[in-house]
């Protein structure tokens, strides 16, 4: 059980390894007997998860991610809802029509990501100075 | 350090009151301040190792709390000290503050008598 919290802690993000993880291990030495071996290692575990998902800025990363797997679900069904009926299959006009759209689609869905992603970078950026500095003055 | 300065920590969540209420006193290790949050709470609440660095890693982030000078030389070299730093302490102090106008206005609103009921 040691090993595995050991490898656990090592999973952490190297900023936070360096600071706590001999510590960490330090209070898994002497608690393990009281609190568990066990829960100590489900602790890390949801420890690895909080710093890597909501601490190091990777959640914008995924949220990115998420958000452009959306745009490409929903712009297939645009795709489809666009499909023509038998009898004007092969229109060049009708074709090249869905076409644009879907471009546009596409133009305008990367824009939101890209925007979405850098004003939540901007926010979070200026709410941690603001913490960080403003506030300790 | 204006009042509006420290509002904006506050209201802190149970687990930060609890971390800077245990360092108030003394410095403290990571496990210490494990078993005094037992022991301040009866044993209702308990921290985690993870929750407890999160927490402390945020607090020293944002200068509530210090590291401390280990106290003696034969203790585990593993081992580091937290203190709460004066900003610290004034937030704490702070958030004591709303939590006793919380509860007096409770004790005002429980014992007014209800509507409706003789």
């Amino acid at each position: 059980m040691r090993a595995l919290y050991r490898s656990l802690l090592l999973m952490h993000p190297p900023a936070f390894r360096r600071r706590f993880a001999a510590e960490m291990l330090c209070i898994f030495d002497e608690a393990a007997a009281t609190l568990g071996a066990f829960g100590l290692c489900l602790d890390a575990l949801i420890s690895l998860l909080r710093q890597w998902i909501l601490r190091s800025g990777s959640w914008k990363l995924a949220a990115a991610l998420l958000g452009a797997f959306l745009q490409v679900v929903a712009g297939g069904l645009f795709w489809l809802m666009l499909d023509r009926p038998p009898g004007d299959a092969g229109r060049p006009d009708l074709e090249l029509a869905a076409m644009e759209w879907l471009l546009r689609f596409i133009v305008a869905s990367v824009c939101a990501i890209i925007m979405l992603v850098f004003a939540t970078s901007l926010w979070t950026r200026h709410f941690t100075r603001r913490r960080m500095h403003g506030d300790l003055r | 350090m204006k009042n509006e300065d420290l509002k904006s920590f506050l209201p802190l969540s149970p687990a930060v009151l609890h971390i800077l209420l245990c360092l108030a006193g003394e410095p403290r290790h990571g496990y210490a301040i494990m078993q005094e949050v037992v022991r301040q709470s009866d044993g209702q609440y308990q921290l985690g190792p993870g929750t407890l660095y999160d927490n402390l890693q945020k607090l020293m982030d944002q200068g509530l709390v210090s590291e401390a000078p280990r106290p003696s030389a034969d203790d585990d070299p593993r081992r580091r000290y937290y203190r709460l730093t004066p900003f610290g302490r004034r937030v704490l102090e702070a958030d004591v503050a709303r939590l006793k106008k919380v509860v007096r206005e409770a004790g005002l609103r429980l014992k007014a008598p209800q509507p409706g009921r003789v």
